[in-house]
């Protein structure tokens, strides 16, 4: 766990100790405070905190899901200031979006797209620029001699004409009432880095190893009762009557809770709200609109949205005249690429602990989610109460993809209301069935591309992407202010990274079949898989080598060209098809570039696909923990070639069909391929690291099976029984 | 009551013999450091061990470990141990909720076969899912740990 992500322990050190506060607005430092000896706290509202003792805390504003942000976000701090990382203490910040929120996310605290260390980066270079900045200035004062004598080295300033040296904790003691913090205070330089780029150990790595890391599973407060849900079979059905007789009594349950969806099972054991809820006896309602929901129904729906010509789309992209372009083109290229809804199935199911105060207005709440701000929201909301009554605990993720980013969150709610009605604290947990049954889906989506051939060059590009807006029903206050643009559904379709002077990508919107969230690499996941699948159809047709036919297009991003290069020549590419075969992806995530190889060979009997190895390039200009960027662009690609072969949700009369991992696959060990992951090093702004490695994999791997086999597989996942109808 | 040999201390759990070791472990004894992902027998995120060998403590009723030994991750780290060591030195975890299943999955293999090949390594370890991704660096800490035993 996170130093300080429990109030107990930012108050244990705060208390007693002599302590700096920054606190930093929109425009950097607009204050500085010292909490004398006695004092309680100061207001949460800061980047950094040096203590008498020469701790330093360093609040981090996302929460973490296992990319690593929690160390790296502190660290450009860190860095800035130049502490000493080993004195640096990691605080969880648990709410206050006006002083911290994601300036990419209209200052919502949201972890999500990648954003961490390049939403924050300036924000956090400044505060820790201006903290040092000060130290400097007391220091000059102390000693008598002008600021631009001073250096610092981690954790200490130091005048070297004299050899004199204070320690930034004997500067936070001497520090005045009021001190003028610089503006504009003088930022390193690359090459002055000591944390930025060096290998520093991510801070959650060892209590991950030893399984003393805390999750929202694993909190136990006194009094502490459990609660299973058992949840309404279809969305927007209700109970109508519980009977629950015999449910209460079983040993050890407590009560029933109706709640808006479903029915909850408390007991003062955990195995007897599970044996509670498999007891239960509901009667739902039977009259949602969900009901007709059919993942079958709908594809073939957004197959037809996506060939109607006559229906217009949104515009996500344009550019130059796509249309007049392909119509003068000398041939028209097309195809149609369908995926279906997946499954975030991290590996910790939904959880949530409340206790709700006496008076049902206030709270503590533990929570696991991608966003203080809409935790926060859920948990008013259910009460009808003010953020200043909530004692609100993130913690860290097992695991998220996306899964726990909604505005309204169910389970966060549950416990919540379980916990007012029983008057005790309440932890909810969901089994890996509720995970399934009750998940959010990435979107089905059908998308038609086409394109024009003059020669060997590509004249004209239209992608059309018919799918049902994600972020009207994950985020509907979201939706008012950027509809019609879904970037959670088009992401990917720009196609920015080549030369496309004349090109349309549009989103029709269809209707929703089933609940939708963000994940990992959005829309990109599937557009991606399209765009360079149809990349890979064009260059066929044109006669061109496929890293030969981008290029071309490429011939204005030289980091682009280089990752391409520099991918071809990792993977031995040009070697004729054998057994096995390589295909290649060039895509990415935002302004992250990637470019992929997959080396595949086919069970012609079962037509199951083997992915032996899978080379990437990656370009996300500056990295701020290499180790840890190959690590993620690593679980990316095993991501990506899970979605590629094996996963799948279907939906038939409103109800998810599967149920665990027996029927929701995810690639296992055995399944896995070798990775060889290449992070150039770039001397440009940083620009994301935790999905960049997803949306390239499952083009590469459809491109290698063509190279294989000479068939084109157009529907995600490649299942064998897919497989086998496109080997026929 | 159920009598149980936890991490080498005898304790007495007042639970129903059909209950899950799992439950026992984390919100009876407060040992959570095993993790519950799937409830059958299916991601390995539960796994520990019962008189050494590798258990999915998800389906296995407290019964059934009387009179036997179980040892969960916090047992299996007390004072250090190679495969600890080995997972901080490959920077192996991301999310880290299924790290303490592979550990303790990682470690019977290691009783078994102190030096397993990568193929030997991989067909073990293929129970126990992991959803970030870490597989290449699982493999490599467990090879890292044989080295270093």
């Amino acid at each position: 766990m996170m130093a300080g992500s429990m109030d107990l322990s930012r108050r244990s050190f705060l208390t007693g100790t002599a302590a700096l506060t920054f606190t930093v607005g929109s425009a950097g430092i607009v204050a500085i405070s010292r909490a004398s000896p006695a004092e309680r706290p100061l207001a949460a509202n800061a980047w950094v905190r040096i203590g008498a003792d020469e701790r330093i805390q360093i609040i981090f504003p996302s929460t973490e899901m296992g990319q690593g942000s929690s160390t790296a976000l502190p660290m450009i701090v860190a860095e800035e200031l130049d502490a000493d990382w080993d004195r640096v203490e990691i605080v969880q910040l648990d709410r206050d979006d006006r002083t911290y929120g994601n300036p990419l996310f209209g200052n919502v605290l949201y972890t999500a797209g990648s954003t961490g260390v390049y939403g924050y980066f300036d924000t956090l270079r400044l505060a820790g620029a201006q903290a040092r900045a000060v130290l400097i200035a007391i220091a000059a004062d102390e000693f008598g001699v002008s600021p631009g004598e001073l250096v610092t080295e981690p954790g200490a300033v130091l005048h070297p004409p004299s050899g004199r040296r204070l320690s930034y904790g004997q500067l936070a003691a001497l520090a005045p009432d009021t001190v003028d913090v610089p503006s504009d205070p003088p930022l390193k330089s690359p090459e002055d880095y000591r944390l930025i780029g060096p290998d520093v150990t991510r801070r959650d790595i060892p209590a991950k190893s030893n399984g003393t890391e805390t999750f929202v599973w694993d909190v136990q407060v006194p009094g502490m009762l459990y609660a299973s849900v058992l949840r309404a079979p279809v969305e927007g059905e209700r109970p109508l009557a519980v009977d629950d007789e015999a449910v209460l009594a079983m040993a050890h349950v407590v009560a029933t809770v109706p709640l808006p969806d479903g029915v909850a099972v408390v007991a003062r054991r955990q195995e007897a709200a599970a044996a509670g809820k498999a007891a239960l006896s509901v009667t739902w309602s039977d009259t949602a609109p969900a009901r007709a929901f059919d993942s079958e129904a709908s594809l073939a729906a957004y197959t037809a949205a996506a060939n109607d010509t006559a229906r217009e789309g949104a515009v996500w992209r344009t550019a130059g005249d796509a249309a007049a372009a392909i119509q003068s083109a000398e041939r028209t290229v097309e195809a149609t690429y369908l995926s279906d809804y997946a499954y975030h199935a991290q590996i910790e199911p939904m959880a949530a602990v409340a206790s709700v105060d006496e008076d049902g207005e206030g709270a503590e709440v533990w929570a696991a989610t991608q966003t203080q701000s809409w935790t926060m929201r859920t948990i008013t909301e259910t009460l009808g109460t003010t953020p200043d009554r909530i004692r609100l605990h993130m913690m860290t993720m097992g695991g998220s993809f996306g899964r726990r980013t909604a505005l309204e969150q169910e389970y966060v709610r549950d416990a919540l209301l379980a916990s007012k009605a029983v008057g005790a604290p309440v932890k909810v947990t969901w089994s890996r069935e509720d995970d399934v049954k009750f998940g959010a889906f990435r979107p089905a989506a059908a998308q038609k591309l086409r394109a024009g051939l003059t020669g060997a060059a590509l004249q004209g590009w239209h992608h059309r992407v018919a799918a049902p807006s994600v972020i009207k029903f994950f985020n509907p206050l979201r939706w008012a202010q950027v509809e019609p643009q879904d970037i959670i559904v088009m992401r990917g379709s720009e196609s920015q990274f080549y030369a496309l002077p004349d090109i349309l990508a549009e989103h029709v919107m269809t209707e929703r079949g089933a609940r939708l969230a963000p994940w990992r690499g959005i829309g990109a996941s599937y557009t991606s898989f399209a765009a360079e699948a149809f990349m890979d159809e064009l260059a066929s047709e044109a006669g061109t080598d496929p890293i030969a036919f981008r290029m071309a297009l490429l011939q204005h991003n030289e980091r682009g060209r280089r990752l391409l290069e520099r991918v071809a020549a990792l993977s031995g590419w040009g070697r004729p098809p054998g057994e096995t075969a390589l295909g290649v992806a060039f895509a990415g995530y935002g302004a992250s570039m990637a470019a992929g190889v997959a080396e595949v060979s086919v069970d012609r009997a079962s037509g199951a696909i083997r992915v032996h190895h899978f080379w990437a390039t990656v370009d996300a200009g500056l990295v701020v923990a290499p180790d840890n960027a190959v690590a993620q662009v690593e679980g990316g690609i095993v991501y990506g070639v899970s979605s590629a072969l094996k996963e799948r949700i279907t939906i038939k009369d409103g109800e998810v069909q599967q149920n665990n991992f027996y029927d929701y696959p995810i690639l296992r060990m055995s399944e896995a391929p070798q990775i060889t992951v290449e992070i150039q090093s770039v001397d440009a702004p940083p620009t994301g690291i935790g999905e960049v490695g997803t949306p390239m994999v499952v083009p590469a791997i459809a491109n290698a099976m063509f190279a294989l086999t000479g068939r084109r597989l157009r529907h995600m996942p490649f299942t064998p029984e897919r497989v086998l109808a496109a080997l026929s | 009551m159920v009598a149980l040999n936890v991490n080498g201390q005898s304790v007495d759990v007042d639970a129903t013999p059909e209950t899950p070791l799992l439950m026992v472990l984390r919100e009876h004894l407060g040992l959570t450091g095993t993790k519950f992902g799937c409830g059958m027998a299916q991601c390995g995120a539960c796994t520990v061990h019962v008189d050494g060998r590798s258990t999915f403590s998800c389906i296995t009723p407290v019964a059934m470990a009387e009179g036997k030994k179980v040892t969960t991750i916090e047992g299996l780290t007390e004072g250090g141990h190679p495969l600890e060591r080995a997972w901080v030195a490959e920077a192996v975890p991301q999310c880290g909720y299924c790290q303490s299943g592979q550990i303790m999955r990682a470690a019977t293999l290691l009783d078994e076969n102190p030096k397993p090949t990568r193929e030997e390594i991989v067909a073990h370890m293929s129970t126990n899912l992991c959803r970030c991704g870490t597989y290449g660096r699982i493999v490599s800490a467990v090879q890292r740990a044989a080295q270093e035993a």
